[in-house]
């Protein structure tokens, strides 16, 4: 008799917690079906930290596939335009060895310039950039919005004419930064011996 | 008389005030030649509307203010426009000093907006020291409710004299400017913090508030003499200490029913509406060791700080530096042929022994003095140490941006660290940072606008093709070519999201713009145009699905039987 109850209580526990496995599978694989995310917030993040010059220099047609490329495990340091900030930056978000850079960092922001008198018109350029800051038609002398450039160089190779040029980008005035001090260290000890003595001499 | 509340720290540095307000105002003498900067408030600089040559007079318009956040400038010497160039207009004087002005206004009776209108018109700014266009300061009241005014007549900065020689000269007209402000947004009572060290201008404004006829102070002013400490006349520190409220981080006066202004700022608004006479002179303190007759003078802008500095009786051999502003928040000139601005609210010519050199910099002690005097109770040691390993994230966490740059902590400091000369210099820094990364921002959307319209281009190309050859051959053969199958069910899913993100950026846009019409909207006009461009994408991908669904319908239906 009490065998028997006992084969029945274990048959209706067993019975219980496959019915609750089996239910909770299934709510949870309609919820994941249901409210499936088409992105991935992890490329969002990677995009948000690339310096969006749109490029190519990494080798892909744009920031946003190459943020996707390094979420599918690909190099982080094929970024010139962001430098080793851009680098360090994705390294510390996706806990990764930051690398050094692929290539030469740029040393300043730059912008394209078309010398206006030797444009002819082929319109090549405007095919090439990849934010349409060139403005022009066929035909019709072009120009480039500057506050629209990102000074990726993709418009330099298409011209037949090369009248294309990368300038310094101008800054405004209330955007001057003063030149940065050799950065002195916080704590004595770290200072250099030199400066560290030269206070002392002064003291003295 | 004073208040029960207080703001935390503070200093009191020598004064120095005796050298400049034992001296009755005076007119300088009029320039020979003016330059008038372009930029001479906050936000954009003005736009020139005269050409080289122009006949002017004082009061004359010659640059329009330019977008939002921006000031009129006038003529300030009659005479003939000499040089406009992007950053200035010069004026020679033909030394008749004729005016033009506008036709006078009775506040009590004019309507706001004519009021406002003219408050715009005359280029009147904040004459304190920020420069903030006073028309926007007074439009303020279309999204607040205003139920105080203060007049910021602490001024307590050492030497500076400008707003006490101000009251005990201009009271009534001072008084009569607050209660325009007042009128113009619905304040229900005015509030004068003045520091107790000016006993003349106290007695000035008493005996004024006393004799008031009811009909020129229809509003009630109250008094408030507060005890002299540095910096009690910083527009949080006051509201704190005359009202006990506290202004939120990153927020405005405003925001908790409170406009500021100054004396000299009244004076101008009283000028402008009464007289009809433009912002063109201001008042500034001359002091210092290194000048002979200090005091006040009604000053032309444009000016030149040296001409001015001169005529006070400049002793080139005992001058170190001239300091534009105070010594705690003012900035030494590094040349003196720069002309004075709506901003320039006082001239120190220092002698070395006067203001001597900061002693070196010595590494920080962690003495916590920094911390006890902050007005702002910010850790400004913390905020050192941060800012000099430019830690970002940190620097904004210990709210760098709610430090006044009051001077306290270097003042104080046993290390001599130029602390301010730190946080301001972090402050542009990530205020250019943040600039970078809108650019950015914008470079991303402009990218993805282009690459929408890409694809909504090859896709109406493709729907052309396709309908071109299923009208050349309407045989069977592509059956084969259609038999594979179709995913309308895919494209109407894709269509459908792309008219709800059309939506979206609609909604967001006209969100945005209600709130904040000042703001550019062009980020958000990009993304919406770039929603639209994927919605006819969408659609002509869907148009061309069905139109091969139903070309292929019937020959299925052919083949069956």
């Amino acid at each position: 008799m009490s065998d028997t109850f006992n084969v029945i209580g274990m048959l209706s526990a067993i019975a219980v917690l496959t019915g609750l496995g089996i239910g909770f599978g299934a709510l949870l694989g309609v919820v994941s079906e249901r409210y499936k995310r088409e992105d991935n917030p992890l490329v969002e993040q990677i995009d948000a930290l690339l310096p969006q010059t749109q490029c190519g220099q990494c080798g892909y047609p744009g920031c946003r596939p190459y943020a996707e490329a390094i979420n599918q495990g690909d190099a982080l340091n094929k970024c010139p335009p962001g430098g080793e900030a851009t680098i360090h930056a994705l390294a510390d978000l996706l806990g990764r060895e930051p690398e050094p850079l692929d290539g030469e960092a740029q040393s300043e922001a730059k912008v394209a310039f078309i010398r206006e008198a030797e444009c002819i018109g082929c319109t090549k350029c405007i095919q090439a950039c990849p934010v349409d800051a060139i403005i022009g038609a066929a035909k019709l002398m072009h120009t480039v919005i500057e506050d629209e450039c990102t000074g990726c160089d993709l418009c330099l190779d298409p011209c037949p004419v090369d009248c294309i040029d990368m300038l310094p980008r101008s800054t405004l005035l209330t955007q001057w930064q003063p030149a940065t001090m050799p950065s002195s260290k916080v704590i004595v000890s770290d200072r250099p011996d030199n400066a560290l003595g030269g206070v002392h001499v002064e003291r003295l | 008389m004073s208040s029960a509340y207080d703001f935390p720290g503070g200093i009191h540095p020598p004064e120095r005030k005796q050298r400049s307000n034992q001296v009755a105002l005076m007119e300088a003498p009029l320039p020979s030649r003016v330059v008038l900067l372009l930029q001479q408030h906050s936000g954009q600089p003005a736009t020139p509307c005269v050409a080289p040559g122009d006949r002017v007079k004082v009061g004359s318009l010659v640059a329009k203010r330019e977008g939002m956040i921006s000031s009129d400038l006038h003529a300030t010497i009659s005479g003939t426009v000499g040089e406009v160039s992007a950053t200035q207009i010069v004026i020679e004087s033909d030394g008749k000093d004729e005016w033009q002005r506008l036709p006078s206004l009775d506040w009590q009776q004019a309507d706001p907006a004519a009021l406002l209108a003219r408050l715009n018109e005359s280029g009147i700014v904040g004459l304190g020291g920020a420069g903030f266009p006073t028309h926007i300061k007074a439009r303020v009241v279309e999204r607040h409710a205003i139920h105080t005014l203060v007049v910021n007549a602490a001024e307590c900065e050492p030497y500076i004299t400008a707003d006490d020689l101000t009251l005990r000269h201009y009271t009534n007209e001072v008084l009569e400017g607050a209660q325009i402000i007042a009128k113009l947004c619905g304040a229900q009572q005015i509030v004068i913090g003045i520091e107790d060290n000016k006993p003349e201008a106290i007695q000035a404004l008493e005996r004024a508030l006393q004799h008031a006829l009811p009909d020129s102070q229809p509003l009630a002013v109250e008094l408030m003499v507060i005890p002299t400490r540095y910096p009690s006349g910083g527009e949080r520190q006051l509201i704190k200490k005359l009202l006990d409220l506290n202004v939120p981080s990153g927020g405005l006066p405003a925001d908790v029913g409170v406009l500021c202004h100054n004396p000299g700022t009244l004076l101008a608004i009283l000028h402008a509406v009464r007289d009809g006479q433009p912002l063109v002179s201001r008042i500034v303190t001359l002091t210092g060791e290194a000048i002979a007759q200090p005091g006040n003078r009604w000053v032309r802008l444009g000016t030149s700080v040296k001409e001015l500095l001169e005529h006070a009786g400049l002793k080139p051999s005992e001058l170190n530096q001239v300091i534009q502003g105070g010594p705690m928040m003012g900035t030494p000139l590094l040349t003196l042929d720069t002309p004075v601005t709506k901003l320039t609210n006082c001239l120190i010519a220092a002698t070395i022994d006067e203001l001597p050199p900061p002693p070196a910099e010595s590494p920080c002690i962690r003495c916590g003095e920094c911390e006890s005097v902050c007005p702002v109770a910010l850790l400004p040691q913390q905020l050192h140490w941060y800012a000099r390993v430019k830690d970002d994230a940190k620097l904004e966490r210990y709210h760098l941006f709610d430090c006044i740059e009051c001077g306290a902590c270097s003042y104080v400091c046993p290390s001599h660290i130029p602390l301010v000369v730190d946080y301001h210099e972090a402050k542009s820094r990530i205020r250019l940072q943040r600039i970078e990364a809108a650019k950015a921002e914008y470079a991303k959307h402009r990218f993805e606008f282009r690459q929408a319209r890409l694809a909504r281009e090859e896709a109406e190309k493709q729907a052309r093709k396709e309908a071109r050859k299923s009208q050349q051959r309407r045989t069977p053969t592509n059956a084969a070519a259609s038999s594979e199958k179709i995913d309308l069910r895919g494209l109407r899913i894709a269509h459908a999201a792309a008219k709800a993100s059309v939506k979206k950026a609609e909604k967001t846009l006209a969100r945005v713009a209600q709130e904040d019409p000042k703001q550019s909207l062009d980020d958000l006009e990009m993304q919406l145009a770039t929603a639209q461009e994927n919605l006819k994408a969408a659609e002509s991908q869907l148009a061309q699905a069905k139109e091969q669904q139903a070309a292929t319908a019937p020959s299925q239906n052919e083949d069956s039987p």
